[in-house]
């Protein structure tokens, strides 16, 4: 079948997929944009974490026709809007250690976007509640915790 | 994953007519299917996407009667007014189950229709009576950690993992179904059947029904209940153990309540003997637990579920104390 | 060779900081954006999809496989058996007892048995399922106490024993006796522990991309610990030299252990070289926990004996360890298991016996801690229950028997360098406590069991406990273990720049990091490039020991000095005075700190390259000799020892199970925090698998066959589950080692799990000795 479907604010056109594969596999092995993570591919971890219109999903379980004619946002999508090449969020994962494999870090980052996106100021129980679909086995989530802080703390400053 | 085709077409009648082969299956959020079709569980040879049909609404009657579409997503559901403050049960029990990313997805027609996790079901290299009737059940004397101690079968032991229906269930929620018969309700408490004999058979519906919403009866002191889970990570896991329930109390008498376990049985289970020893009873500790205790006087737990007897009585003894307390 | 349009080169970003310097990772910004290539990434515009089809069944003769059907499939270009790999049909770390694909028999479920390549994943997974094997299925041998049994079956006809003669099943018995184990002491306290299958659980899954080469050869880019051991065992098994199978570093997503077995590498190469396409594979979920060893599941008997005043007289210790169907690096997880089972604790009468058995079970083999995690459960259990006996806080009794510098260890090697157990112990002990739980109204996600609101306060008591642990640092027991740096320093567009190139797996930990300070440090250069990790260079050895900044960090300053000393010479060749001189920022700098010369002026169009191995100090193995008299299993095995202890506040809801740990804080030795950012995050990170370990992560394996081979069924902490951490970091200093460093990356997994649980034994007061903790053990239902 063919896919049309909005990605990162650009129509997109694929051809020959077939109905089982994801949006995942779609965006990663059609698009050319493995920046959204394959860690489980069950919905278990939220490395593959995207925008579907504007609704944070998990890439792996939209199957492909699912996505059809709708605007997917992904991690590559982020920071086109800003100059320097990194949003805030991204710039503070990068200051505060918040990555080391990074395997997780995309997921986690369109995590935050969306947390910070409805809650600006969000508490430290906010930031875990809100981070507790994205699995990380590196960090012990201390310094992504960091990371959300120091973004949020940002985005005030910028956007009073 | 097999070969199939997909559907989404944009009215029910027409989605009916596709789904009733029995290779057939509705998708939805997905968030349930796909993944078991990835394990080779599920099998369809087409998908009938369900999105497209209008069914994303929360909406009240003059009544005071309360419908849910099916396809309305669980964060919507959890997010939505008039269920916090009507229903929190059923607002704790969503946002008890999965992620923010699943719920983002998940719609209540699934939740309601989703399979149970035992591993036996799970895996298509072992005998499963569910999946494939008549091959056996390793699970009796295998892993049963989280599977049943009330209304299992020799056939099946297996739990239903939705915490949402354990809500639905306390409340009396009423199901709408579409099937090649028309449109016609349903009961929750007929909808889901116990295993018996043929545990591959887990709902009363039709070949090729559709769920299309559901009803929550005006039922004021629900205003007044809670959904405990227990499970064995802080989020983002299956219930090991859970209840929900609501409470009427009058004076220092239980006037009324409602009261449903989780992961403990094939269906949602609706404590109906515990129900029966609290009302017009005294509002105290005692009087929780042993009412908790009669119900689970039937369980027959194995080798490695007892945990969940105990832990089902506490959970009871705490969320109806606290609604006590509270009211 | 052929690049692969996604493979980029990885840490070439600059980034500042000299040693000690909190220095950002310089692959931060990729992977932050997604660029970074992973080797899940890897993508070539003709590749084909590599599958594997794997055993159902734990013990089975495999009698015929007809891949008819299978090649049949339109789509498929290659269906391979064992029939079809040309050089050696075994591989393995040490030993070489595993099947590239299963030959006459299957030994464990999941083992791989064929391998398919086609244009789509799909329609070589539907091709896989064509595949007809016919197995004999045999009863699989999967209780390890049982397979020592002389009378046991064997699941090697003929085991490849290390050392033990007779042992049927047994793969390595390692005994260590010193002194006399027939004491008697006035307090003895035995106990039985177990620790459950743990699963490194990295994100990243298995996966490469195999490239045939016009030589006959084949390039291989690929997520892994060791470059040139996959290089081996991928040569040998193809039946080519080593100089045509070229391997280079993917991004890595995560290892812990599980990416130093082969796994698909083997497998991909075979089907590029077959196919003559590239070929790609990625393992799912589901079968990465099939196609990675695990921490070896244990069984451990312990007895303490000690003096009232706590003195620890004697201490005997049986540890059993299930490694599964294949070697792997059994034989060394064993033999640590037995050097650290008493702990970092004086005692001059051991008695220890370590065993590592075949089973049917899954293949065992390295994760973080490697051996010393699952002992240190064992003896910090025993601490603790000593402590009770005598009536002295554990802390105290710890401390009263705290190895130091000086110190004999079981194996009678003297421990050298600081070995600050005691002061590690005051610290965690010392630091401030949390405030009480507060007993009014507050925030659900403050309590057990969090946003699942299943208690608002009843039920819930606090407990406090404390651990310590130690392990080596680098590979034991007489291993050469060495790594290799070339180092190039020249002028590019006007600017000094100097570039690294090692062969060391990057894995997430910050190596490259450390890399680009030393260099800056030691060359007084900005600008540092690491060259991507291939094995066009020497080995590094494994990014696994905590050992890669000690040992390729050794390199790399050997390196750089050679280099120094090269323009040092230049210098002195043009008449320049540099006795004593050094390099920085881009100056010679002579002893007096004046500049004598700019090094780019002094470089001009040359280039100053060299490459150095560091092999660190000699280690003994442990002696051997059954028969012979005396103390045995003896031996200075260990390069270095590390040291972490941790104490854990944790409130437990004792009626329903449930935990919530409020903090936890841990003080570490690394001797020097070259990059402390990095050093901070490994401990943080560490933390949390034991505390994982403690809590909720176990394979559940029953009848040779994963359970639970997924995220939802196998429980990793969530950022819910995981506390704030204060982490206090020492720098003591060794004099043995490259800027006095320690190794930093398994310490903080070894201690932490024994103190969640030391916390709720006494928030519970139950015995609690297996991990780990089902909220049944704490409810005591």
């Amino acid at each position: 079948m063919r896919l049309t479907f909005d990605v990162n604010g650009v129509g997109q056109q694929a051809d020959d997929v077939w109905p089982g594969e994801s949006l995942l596999y779609v965006l990663r092995e059609r698009m050319g944009l493995p920046g959204t993570k394959n860690a489980c591919e069950q919905g278990e971890c939220g490395s593959c974490s995207v925008y579907l219109d504007g609704t944070l999903v998990c890439a792996c379980l939209v199957a492909a026709p699912q996505a059809q004619g709708r605007a997917v946002r992904t991690v590559e999508g982020l920071a086109t809007d800003s100059a320097g090449g990194l949003d805030h969020i991204q710039q503070a994962f990068v200051e505060t250690g918040a990555v080391q494999c990074g395997f997780c870090t995309p997921g986690l980052i369109m995590a935050t976007d969306d947390l910070l996106a409805n809650t600006p100021t969000p508490s430290d129980a906010e930031i875990r509640e809100a981070l507790a679909g994205n699995l990380c086995r590196c960090t012990g989530y201390e310094k992504i915790l960091d990371a959300v802080r120091l973004a949020a703390s940002r985005r005030t400053e910028v956007t009073p | 994953m097999r070969q199939f085709g997909y559907e989404r077409p944009e009215y029910a009648a027409d989605a009916v007519a596709l789904a009733e082969r029995p290779e057939v299956r509705y998708l939805a959020g997905g968030t349930n299917l796909v993944d078991l079709m990835k394990l080779g569980v599920e099998t369809p040879d087409l998908l009938v996407d369900v999105s497209a049909l209008p069914y994303e609404f929360v909406q009240e009657d003059l009544d005071g009667l309360v419908r849910i579409g099916a396809g309305v997503r669980n964060s919507d559901l959890a997010a939505h007014a008039l269920i916090r403050s009507r229903y929190p049960v059923l607002a704790q029990a969503v946002l008890a189950g999965a992620s923010g990313q699943l719920r983002n997805m998940a719609t209540v027609g699934g939740n309601l229709l989703q399979r149970t996790r035992c591993v036996y079901f799970q895996d298509v290299s072992k005998p499963c009576n569910k999946r494939m009737p008549g091959s056996g059940c390793p699970a009796r004397k295998g892993d049963h950690h989280n599977l049943a101690i009330l209304g299992a079968s020799d056939q099946c032991i297996a739990t239903n993992p939705s915490d949402m229906a354990v809500a639905l269930t306390a409340l009396d929620a009423v199901v709408h179904v579409q099937d090649h018969a028309g449109p016609h309700e349903v009961p929750l408490a007929e909808l889901y059947r116990l295993p018996g004999s043929d545990p591959q058979r887990e709902t009363t519906l039709a070949p090729g029904a559709l769920i299309t919403a559901v009803d929550l009866p005006t039922l004021p002191f629900a205003r007044r209940s809670r959904y405990r889970k227990a499970r064995e990570r802080a989020s983002y896991s299956f219930a090991i153990g859970s209840v929900a329930a609501a409470l009427d109390v009058e004076g220092d008498v239980v006037r009324d309540v409602r009261l449903a376990f989780g992961a403990v049985a094939p269906v949602p289970w609706r404590a109906r003997t515990a129900e029966a020893a609290l009302v017009g009873g005294p509002v105290n500790e005692e009087a929780f637990r042993a009412a908790a205790e009669a119900e689970l006087a039937a369980a027959e737990p194995l080798r490695d579920n007892a945990y969940k007897v105990p832990l089902i009585t506490n959970l009871v003894v705490r969320t109806l104390a606290e609604l006590a307390a509270g009211s | 060779m052929s690049v692969p349009t996604t493979q980029r080169p990885t840490g070439t970003e600059t980034a500042t900081g000299r040693l000690g310097d909190i220095t950002l990772l310089p692959d931060g910004i990729p992977k932050v954006t997604g660029d970074f290539a992973y080797s899940s990434d890897l993508w070539m515009d003709d590749m084909l999809w590599g599958v594997t089809l794997r055993s159902p069944h734990p013990r089975a003769r495999v009698r015929s496989i007809d891949i008819g059907a299978a090649l049949a499939t339109a789509g498929v270009t290659a269906v391979l058996t064992h029939e079809d790999v040309p050089g050696s049909k075994y591989y393995g770390l040490e030993i070489a007892d595993q099947p590239v694909l299963a030959v006459d028999e299957v030994r464990y479920t999941g083992e791989p048995v064929a391998i398919v390549a086609a244009d789509h994943p799909e329609t070589a997974r539907r091709a896989a399922a064509k595949i007809v094997v016919d197995y004999e299925v045999l009863d699989p041998i999967t209780d390890s106490r049982a397979a020592m049994s002389p009378d046991s079956p064997l699941v090697h006809a003929t085991p490849t024993q290390d050392h033990y003669p007779g042992g049927g099943n047994i793969l390595r018995h390692v005994r260590i006796r010193r002194g006399d184990p027939t004491l008697t002491a006035d307090v003895v306290v035995t106990g039985e522990y177990d620790v459950g299958m743990q699963d490194q659980a990295f994100l990243g899954p298995e996966s490469g991309l195999a490239v045939p080469a016009e030589d006959g050869g084949v390039d291989l880019f690929i997520a892994t610990q060791w470059l040139h051991v996959d290089q081996r065992q991928v040569a040998e098994s193809l039946g080519l030299p080593e100089d045509k199978v070229r391997l280079s570093l993917a991004g890595v997503g995560g290892a812990f252990g599980a990416r130093e077995d082969v796994s698909m590498q083997i497998h991909a190469c075979l089907l590029a070289l077959r196919t003559n396409k590239p070929i790609k594979m990625v393992y799912s979920r589901e079968e990465s926990f099939y196609g990675h060893v695990h921490r070896h599941p244990a069984t451990m008997r312990y007895e303490h004996g000690a003096n009232r005043d706590g003195t620890l007289v004697y201490v005997k210790c049986e540890v059993v360890l299930d490694g599964g169907a294949y070697a792997s690096s059994s034989p060394a997880v064993v033999s640590n298991a037995a050097s650290f089972a008493v702990g970092p604790y004086n005692c001059d009468n051991v008695l220890i016996d370590g065993y590592i058995l075949y089973t049917n079970n899954p293949p065992c083999g390295a994760m973080r801690g490697f051996g010393a995690v699952q002992v240190c459960f064992g003896h910090e259990s025993q601490m603790d229950k000593l402590a009770a006996a005598l009536g002295i806080d554990p802390v105290e009794l710890r401390i009263h028997n705290a190895m130091a510098e000086g110190s004999l260890m079981p194996t009678g090697q003297v421990v050298e360098g600081a070995a600050p157990v005691a002061e590690l112990l005051r610290r965690v002990k010392d630091a401030p406590l949390p405030a009480a739980a507060p007993t009014d109204s507050y925030d659900l996600r403050a309590l057990p069991g969090g946003v699942s609101n299943t208690t608002h306060g009843e039920g819930v008591r606090r407990g406090v406990g404390y651990a310590v642990g130690f392990k080596n640092v680098g590979y034991s027991e007489g291993f050469d273990d060495f790594s290799t740096a070339r180092v190039r320093l020249e002028v590019v567009g006007g600017e000094l720049v100097a570039t690294v190139h090692t062969a060391a797996a990057e894995v997430g930990q910050g190596l490259i990091t450390v890399m680009a300070q030393i260099a800056r440090t030691e060359l007084g250069v900005e600008q540092v490039i690491n060259q991507p990790a291939d094995t066009s260079i020497g080995t590094a050895g494994s990014t696994s020991a905590s050992r890669q900044t000690y040992c390729t960090g050794g390199a790399v300053q050997a390196a750089c000095e050679a280099v120094r000393d090269g323009i040092l010479a230049m210098a002195s060749a043009r008449g320049l005075s540099v006795e004593g001189a050094a390099l920085r920022d881009g100056k010679i700098v002579a002893a007096d700190g004046a500049a004598v010369a700019s090094v780019a002026d002094l470089l001009g169009e040359e280039i100053v390259e060299e490459t150095r191995e560091f092999h660190h100090r000699p280690t003994e193995p442990l002696t051997r000799d059954l028969g012979a008299p005396g103390d045995i299993g003896q031996g200075a095995a260990h390069l270095q020892f590390a040291f972490a202890a941790h104490r854990v506040v944790a409130d437990v809801d004792v009626e329903l199970g449930l935990v919530r740990l409020v903090e936890v804080t841990t003080a570490q030795d690394v001797g020097k925090a070259l990059n402390p950012l990095s050093v901070v995050g490994q401990i943080q990170g560490g933390t949390t698998q034991g505390i994982g370990l403690a809590l909720m992560e176990e394979i559940q394996v029953k009848d040779g066959k994963i359970r639970n081979p997924s995220f939802t069924d196998y429980l990793i902490p969530t950022i819910l589950d995981t506390p704030p951490m204060q982490v206090q970091v020492l720098e003591l200093g060794d004099p043995h080692a490259p800027y006095g460093l320690r190794g930093v990356g398994e310490p903080p997994t070894i201690s932490s799990t024994p103190a969640v649980v030391s916390a709720l034994r006494a928030a519970t007061g139950r015995p609690l000795t297996r991990v780990p903790v089902r909220p049944e053990h704490i409810t005591g239902t």
